[in-house]
């Protein structure tokens, strides 16, 4: 047991819609994100004392800026006692909010702001962005030599689920049904239009049986969230969402040294959340689950206990997952439809689940919804990473 | 599009002795003569006990397809004239250990799960030879 239950809770988030933004830098994405955050939490600026800044997969000046204090001073904030870079790749939502959480636990920070932004829609083109993920987190020596890339990455896990499972191509492409059906209601989504299966089904094979309406796609984007004591985060906000539960497990780096591409760590990292939590799948309102592709979707959600193992495409194909649906899932769109910002798509995750619980989340507001689970995996799926947060503390 | 160089392994030190195998076609894993355990990929030190009393074996060279798919769009540049070519992730049944590779020497829709396959070499460089795979003749 981490101990950091019900200790800590988030007052306040920002986010900038996600798309292709030619003429914004990443520094505009990091600022207006942290701005809003800061002003949707209603602190004066200058009480946050330390800044987390997530690692850009793209944007190197960026990167170096970030480490050295650039959003810092740009917001002109006047009590920061550190500014330290955050980065695990798709998991940083959790591994952040973990980190920030210890930290005002320990009391070494009393407010602290997170911030990610990244420029993988215009930083980069679609060969070179390719070609960039075919390096990044692949091993140099075991399966770069291969052309192991993360379209074949998502692909080996598709192919060896759906030969254990008898999962279908229409239950993966429900999957990225279901999260259109959300981004649809999503203003800061990039794809916003209605997909069918038949479409995501004729879009074309980019390694079998992965097509290309079934990734994700690189975008600009950033958002922010601010964490501060549970007692504090009472005088501040009638509203505070208590982080409740952490769980995770580091499985592999190299890809094929992972013995189960179909499971991964999920259910020991569920088990210790929900555990730390006191509650289980059955008692979330709403699964936030990261999805860069529909496969690591679907086994988180089964993993998580949402349903048995290979019964969880039909509850995406039946609507269970939808708006309106026994438990909403990925409410933001995901990284299918608002979009992959880098390590950030994750945050952009997490700070969704903090605008439900918060209950800002406008027309895809789901009703009523108190509890509510976040995943997070990073490089080539390296991790699976559950937290579990809630608007009181059971 | 030039066609890019294929990447050849970024090596290291303690796992020479496998790629000096595959260029005089064998292929080699560690075998911890503490605990017993067979290890792949090459370590420094045996990755169950820690033990630096590791010695190489040679492979059988027999395995089944764990999982795999055929590329066929959106490869990393050099791999792009290759398409549609297959990447697997191969068990070897008799060692316990599991590799990624590539299936060669047959049509890329033949290959499913669970296939039993054999290693063959393809030389990339002078210094470099990768482990592939085929289906394994009949026995």
């Amino acid at each position: 047991m981490s101990d950091l239950k019900g200790k800590v809770a988030i007052i306040g988030i920002g986010e900038v819609p996600t798309g292709r933004f030619p003429e914004a830098s990443a520094i505009y994405h990091a600022i207006e994100s942290a701005r809003r955050a800061i002003r949707d939490a209603g602190i004066n600026k200058d009480n946050i004392d330390y800044v987390l800044p997530c690692g850009a997969v793209y944007s190197p000046p960026f990167n170096t800026e970030l480490i050295t204090g650039r959003v810092v001073e740009e917001l002109g904030l006047k009590n920061v006692s550190k500014n330290c870079q955050v980065f695990s790749g798709g998991s940083t939502s959790s591994c952040g909010i973990d980190i920030a959480a210890s930290l005002i636990n320990s009391k070494a920070a009393s407010t602290v702001l997170f911030v990610h932004a990244d420029r993988l829609g215009t930083g980069v083109d679609l060969q070179g962005g390719i070609d960039l993920f075919a390096t990044a987190g692949i091993s140099h020596e075991w399966e770069v030599p291969f052309g192991q890339h993360y379209s074949s990455i998502a692909a080996l896990a598709m192919t060896r689920y759906m030969y254990e499972t008898g999962c279908t191509d229409e239950h993966l492409a429900a999957v990225c049904v279901s999260n259109r059906k959300w981004a649809e209601l999503n203003p800061h989504a990039f794809f916003r239009k209605p997909v069918t299966i038949e479409e995501i089904l004729s879009s074309k094979v980019l390694s079998t049986p992965l097509r290309a309406k079934q990734s994700n796609m690189l975008f600009d984007g950033g958002a922010a969230f601010i964490v501060t004591s549970a007692e504090r985060a009472r005088d501040i906000t009638e509203r505070p969402v208590y982080l409740l539960g952490e769980g995770g497990i580091v499985t592999h780096f190299v890809y094929s040294q992972e013995p189960d591409i179909t499971r991964f760590g999920w259910a020991r990292a569920a088990e210790k959340a929900f555990g730390e939590a006191g509650l289980t799948a059955a008692d979330m309102d709403i699964a936030e689950i990261y999805d860069s592709y529909p496969i690591y979707e679907l086994i988180a959600f089964e993993e998580l206990g949402f349903c048995k193992r290979g019964d969880g495409g039909e509850m995406f194909l039946r609507g269970d997952t939808w708006p309106g649906g026994k438990i909403p899932t990925t409410t933001n769109g995901g990284m299918l439809s608002q979009g992959h910002t880098g390590g950030g798509g994750g945050v952009a995750i997490l700070v969704e689940t903090f605008r439900q619980l918060m209950g800002k989340a406008g027309e895809r507001q789901v009703p009523n919804a108190r509890f509510a689970v976040e995943t997070g995996t990073g490089g080539t799926y390296m991790d699976s990473q559950v937290s579990v947060f809630g608007t009181e503390i059971p | 599009m030039p066609v890019k160089p294929k990447p050849v392994p970024v090596a290291t030190a303690w796992t020479m002795p496998f790629w000096e195998g595959t260029r005089n076609g064998k292929l080699l894993y560690q075998k911890c003569g503490d605990c017993g355990t067979n290890v792949f990929i090459p370590r420094i030190a045996c990755s169950r006990c820690f033990s630096e009393n590791l010695e190489w074996v040679e492979s059988s060279g027999r395995g089944t397809v764990f999982s795999f798919t055929v590329v066929e769009n959106n490869a990393p540049s050099a791999f792009i004239a290759d398409m549609p070519f297959v990447i697997a992730i191969v068990k070897m049944e008799e060692e316990g250990v599991q590799m990624l590779t590539n299936i060669v020497e047959c049509d890329p829709y033949e290959v499913r799960c669970d296939m039993p396959v054999e290693v063959v070499f393809e030389k990339l460089s002078d210094e470099f030879t990768l482990p592939k795979f085929r289906p394994a003749a009949s026995r």
